[in-house]
């Protein structure tokens, strides 16, 4: 039996394999396309994109905890205008798709920003990014689902590209808000952002990040979140789940599978490795042919009907 | 002087043996192990990213200078300040490092200089014995380090500075406590008469000593012009040290205007008057592991 490691994300977005590269850990590809071969990645989701260049939060902007890291970046980035006039163009000479991760404040900006990259031609998707938990309103649309419902069909009418949402592990019910995206048109979604997390200084008495102290949490400490998210969205909706989490071996990847993934991101793994989402996926190549897999979404776990 | 962003195609990961792991007073540890890459391509100032342990606590790697290369060998000097350090410095021959490297961007050593001073406080040694050797081959006459540290037990041997090359380099001390040589700071020896005819200055140390170079150099001198080429190594806490994180943001400014580098690529070597030293010294103490 052959493995078929290719991804249909929907809209002609087909993902040679499933290993991808989470966004704020990969920048647009540039400094890694110096390191390692991005060429034979499954995609890369760019740094989160705004309509205006952002300078970004002051630092400290990342700590360290026991298995993760915090950060609070604050969507340092050029803007929408430089993404789609410089950085595009040199996406054209690649293999690998580009989703560009995209951020916004209002409905109108989110579909000027993609109106903007759509008039680029070398762009394979958008997700959008409705969970930063580190600038004024980043989370808006992401915690609450008819928010996020109304972003979503308004973007939808803007662009034939496909159109993954990037969902927030900072609410009651993460089912609600992926069903909400799905039914406003989204193609995909990917579970999930950073959670919201705080590293104090016992000795200054004061948290070690600035402004309100807190930051995104990410790494290995929030795999166990990130799979129960996982089942949750696999469970409320229909849409590929690009899970999202932690995730730094092939034994990860298979995990998310079970949990209901048809996708993957490498985060904050890359940081410390950068040539560990390669490995992960000749990995994954190797353990799902000695597993005697066709796909790997033969693993997913059918849960048990539950009580409502 | 404006800031330069590092090229990252010299980078590589390599794997390779601790070959030994040396107590010094004062709490400090040199580690040395075979990185014949690092070895290899690395210039003074540039840094390595290491691998303190099999994850996942600690779970980034840790920046260093290099501070010492022999042949395939790479140095780098530290103390115990948290986990990572506290694993590497529990490192046994044939234990095996990983690093990524020469990261960032390194002191501007130039065939045509004759006088350097290097300014380290404190661990901010680290890069100087490497800088010394790589300024003498370019035909530097002399290689001064002032180097001060808060006691006489946390001064970085001397000897370490020279290595060899006792008629190039002169390291001159000081301590916080007077304990040995100079009772003051490392700045109070930036005095007039080397300042004179060096060409350049490069420091390395804590914020507020290196923001008193800075200082002397602007305007202790009685306004006359000191060392053209005036350069700082800094630090911040890093998530990546290849630029992609964004986490190492420092305050500069980019003609005159306040804006943010990151320390990994267009530091940790920057142009002193490109840091903005008021707007570094409003930020809280980096809390470095």
């Amino acid at each position: 039996m052959t493995l078929d490691l290719r991804v249909d994300l929907g809209r002609g977005l087909l993902l040679p394999n499933p290993i991808g590269v989470a966004s704020g850990t990969f920048g647009y590809g540039f400094e890694f396309e110096q390191l390692v071969d991005i060429q034979r990645l499954g995609a890369i989701y760019t740094k989160g994109t705004t309509p205006l260049p952002r300078d970004g939060n002051p630092p400290p902007r990342v700590a360290e905890t026991a298995g993760g890291m915090l950060n609070s970046i604050g969507l340092q980035n050029p803007g929408v205008e430089q993404v789609a006039r410089s950085y595009a163009p040199r996406f054209a000479g690649w293999r690998v798709p580009v989703v560009v991760n995209v951020a916004a404040a209002t409905v109108e900006e989110y579909v000027q920003c993609v109106r903007v990259l759509d008039g680029a031609g070398t762009i394979a998707g958008y997700e959008l990014n409705i969970s930063c938990p580190n600038i004024a309103h980043g989370m808006d649309f992401g915690l609450d689902a008819t928010a996020a419902a109304r972003l979503v069909s308004a973007v939808r009418r803007a662009t034939e590209r496909c159109l993954v949402v990037k969902l927030s592990p900072n609410v009651t019910d993460i089912g609600a808000v992926a069903r909400a995206v799905e039914d406003g048109g989204a193609d995909a979604v990917s579970a999930v952002n950073t959670f919201v997390g705080m590293k104090v200084h016992l000795g200054m008495r004061r948290p070690v990040l600035p402004g309100r102290g807190t930051g995104g949490l990410s790494g290995p400490a929030v795999k166990p979140l990130a799979l129960a998210a996982v089942a949750r969205v696999r469970a409320a909706v229909r849409l590929p789940v690009v899970g999202v989490g932690g995730i730094a071996s092939a034994a990860d990847v298979l995990e998310f599978f079970v949990a209901g993934a048809d996708a993957i991101q490498v985060g904050t793994a890359n940081f410390a490795d950068p040539g560990i989402a390669l490995r992960v996926l000749d990995e994954v190549a190797d353990l799902g042919e000695r597993m005697g897999l066709s796909r790997l979404t033969d693993l997913r776990w059918q849960a048990a009907p539950q009580p409502a | 002087m404006t800031l330069q962003s590092s090229d990252l195609r010299r980078a590589r990961d390599e794997v390779g043996a601790v070959i030994a792991v040396e107590e010094l007073d004062g709490g400090l540890v040199e580690l040395t192990a075979h990185l014949p890459h690092l070895a290899a391509t690395t210039r003074a100032g540039e840094f390595a990213q290491l691998r303190c342990g099999p994850g996942p606590v600690p779970l980034l790697r840790r920046p260093f200078s290099v501070a010492w290369v022999d042949g395939e060998t790479c140095s780098f000097v530290f103390e115990r300040v948290g986990e990572g350090t506290r694993r590497l410095a529990a490192m046994r021959p044939g234990d095996m490092l990983a690093s990524l490297g020469p990261l960032g961007t390194g002191f501007t050593v130039r065939k045509g200089m004759r006088r350097v001073v290097c300014v380290a406080g404190g661990l901010g040694c680290a890069p100087f014995p490497l800088l010394a050797r790589q300024a003498r081959a370019l035909g530097v006459a002399e290689v001064v380090v002032l180097h001060g540290a808060a006691t006489a037990s946390r001064l970085y041997p001397s000897a370490r500075f020279v290595r060899g090359d006792a008629a190039g380099v002169r390291v001159v001390e000081s301590t916080d406590d007077g304990s040995r040589a100079h009772h003051g700071l490392v700045v109070d020896l930036l005095g007039r008469e080397l300042l004179a005819d060096a060409d350049v200055v490069y420091a390395c140390g804590p914020n507020p000593m290196l923001a008193a170079t800075a200082s002397r150099l602007r305007h202790g001198l009685d306004g006359s012009a000191a060392a053209p080429v005036r350069e700082a190594s800094l630090e911040a806490p890093m998530g990546c040290g290849f630029g992609t994180c964004l986490g190492c943001a420092l305050p500069v400014l980019r003609d005159g205007a306040p804006g943010w580098a990151l320390c990994c690529r267009e530091g940790p070597v920057m142009p002193i008057d490109a840091v903005d030293w008021e707007g570094l010294r409003a930020l809280p103490p980096a809390h470095v592991a």
